[in-house]
């Protein structure tokens, strides 16, 4: 996954666990920025009577550094609170929601929006409603669900845009595949297997097609995040809980206190999921991706790639003799940690600087493409991961490639990938996910209904 | 709940090195007001993050106060009120509410 449940102890805290950070040029609207953070996830639609929700106790954030030194420069904060219009029943609505205001919606989210930055806060809005969860036909009727969550749209001014609430799960992956040992469907006739019986190659199995997340979304000018001459930013969510929770057992609900500390952090997808060990993932959650020197060896002699010869013995002798040679990932290093400099790739650069850092790297000035390649730079799409990430990029093939060699080539001319390194995939792309995304804001595709998932 | 710092209950039956919540009933605001009233005092307590004012009268924060004692024998505590959190050391303030929990 790209970060769902990625860490030992962000697993047992679902409201404070994001699953996603996207990063893009807005396509219908290019002199802005779009950026997703999601959270809570795996969610199965019918999970009743206590939809899922945002946790009030979490300050979620999504942070924009703007010039290379690591440190969020912007950074934006979602604060959450519910509201139960009647506690004296166990619905979630009494009624059809007709409405973002309806009546028959019992239990309702709302959220405030401020931008820090180093001149202070500002507010940027308050008691801005989320869209309810998509229910079922009765409850949130189909004719009318497309335009409650338009509604949950907010415009801040300023040209910024917000949404927040329930959002179909874009990300594709074959979960059941992948932490089986490392194994690709449609490549699994290769695998070691250890010993037990071979296996047929398969297609691939999208494990989080039909369940739902929780998404926050903003949109922003590109001149309101960046600075000039930097037209790079770098993009990451963090989560953060007070520093203690009692359980109120007389009032039965718990109560937080103390300084906010980092239980969450996502830039790139699947670098602490995939690239860090296991004894450390918690602690590369608490940090500021300025501190994430200390994480760069796992980057530049990943353990996957180390694997990958291991798993599928004789398919990348190429890539063995390279993790043989002890020669740091330099390329990795480049995608994930400071952007690719300019000169490497013809046209196109991300660099943010030297500070090593985990961010989503986004160059602005790169247009919207016509024609998205879902294996973005790797495909000759400049406009794609790792430069940002948008909704349908396949970022599982294009890591799995990188990690197996593809762009070790960029840093040394003479290394050749092995031929199924450029075909690495595990057997899925955008139409493996059902919901399909919107060509506007917020992008993502509507949730899918608990009536009708699982079907 | 206790009504005064040398009573328990079964809410805070736990370690003695555990968490103790001074939350929104009197008794516990009264112990944690108490008994920081007392280590506010320059001569019994050493504090990271604030002073009482001489002879001042404490103000209590309207939320929950909760209290983490760190090491009852070096009375290293934790006090967390809203976004904040002071460090203080104070032996006989831990040594008091390690009495009150019995």
């Amino acid at each position: 996954m790209s970060s769902h449940r990625e860490a030992p102890e962000i697993s047992k805290d679902p409201v404070a666990d994001s699953t996603d950070v996207y990063a893009f040029v807005s396509p219908d609207q290019p002199d802005t920025v779009t950026l997703i953070a999601n959270y809570v996830p795996l969610q199965l639609p019918s999970g009743g009577p206590n939809f899922y929700e945002f946790g009030d106790d979490v300050l979620y954030e999504i942070h924009v550094d703007n010039n290379g030194d690591g440190q969020a420069e912007i950074s934006y904060q979602f604060r959450f609170s519910t509201q139960v219009s009647d506690p004296d029943t166990f619905l979630y609505n009494t009624g059809p929601i007709e409405s973002i205001n309806s009546t028959n919606w019992n239990r309702r989210q709302f959220y405030d929006v401020t931008a820090v930055t180093g001149g202070g806060a500002q507010v940027l809005g308050t008691g801005l409603a989320c869209p309810p969860c998509n229910i079922g036909p009765l409850s949130t009727p189909e004719a009318f669900y497309p335009g409650i969550a338009a509604s949950a749209v907010h415009g801040l001014g300023g040209g910024i845009s917000v949404f927040a609430g329930q959002r179909a799960e874009a990300f594709y992956v074959d979960l059941g595949s992948i932490f089986d040992l490392g194994n690709l469907r449609p490549f699994q006739n290769l695998h070691a297997t250890f010993g037990l019986p071979g296996l047929a190659k398969a297609p691939g199995v999208n494990a989080t097609n039909n369940l739902n997340v929780h998404s926050i979304a903003i949109q922003v000018p590109i001149s309101a995040v960046t600075i000039s001459g930097h037209p790079t930013i770098g993009v990451w969510t963090t989560a953060s809980r007070q520093r203690v929770t009692v359980w109120d057992a007389d009032n039965g609900e718990s109560v937080s206190a103390g300084p906010w500390r980092q239980v969450s952090r996502l830039g790139n997808p699947l670098v602490n999921e995939v690239l860090i060990p296991l004894g450390k993932k918690d602690l590369w959650n608490s940090l500021p991706p300025a501190d994430d020197k200390q994480f760069a060896g796992f980057v530049a002699q990943p353990g996957l790639a180390t694997l990958l010869p291991v798993l599928y013995p004789g398919v990348f002798p190429n890539l063995a003799a390279l993790v043989k040679s002890g020669k740091p990932r330099v390329d990795l290093e480049a995608i994930l940690l400071t952007g690719i400099p300019a000169g490497i790739i013809p046209g196109f650069t991300n660099l943010t600087g030297s500070v090593v850092a985990d961010m989503l790297r986004l160059n602005t000035k790169i247009p919207p493409a016509k024609n998205p390649s879902i294996y973005g730079l790797l495909g000759g799409d400049p406009a794609g991961f790792p430069n940002g990430r948008r909704v349908a990029d396949d970022v599982v093939a294009i890591e799995l490639r990188a990690i197996a060699g593809v762009t070790y080539p960029l840093i040394d001319k003479q290394f050749k990938p092995d031929a199924a390194a450029g075909l690495l995939t595990d057997g899925l792309t955008p139409a493996d996910v059902s919901a399909s995304p919107l060509g506007h804001f917020p992008y993502l595709g509507l949730p899918y209904s608990g009536y009708n998932e699982p079907s | 709940m206790p009504s005064d710092d040398t009573q328990s209950s079964p809410a805070m039956e736990v370690s003695r090195r555990s968490v103790i919540r001074g939350a929104a009933t009197a008794g516990a605001v009264g112990l944690a007001a108490t008994a920081l009233g007392g280590a506010l005092s320059p001569a019994a307590a050493a504090s990271t993050r604030v002073s009482a004012p001489a002879g001042g009268d404490l103000k209590a924060p309207s939320g929950p106060i909760v209290v983490h004692v760190r090491n009852a024998k070096s009375g290293d505590i934790e006090v967390f009120s809203g976004t904040s959190q002071t460090r203080l050391r104070d032996k006989d303030l831990a040594a008091r509410i390690a009495r009150a929990i019995g």
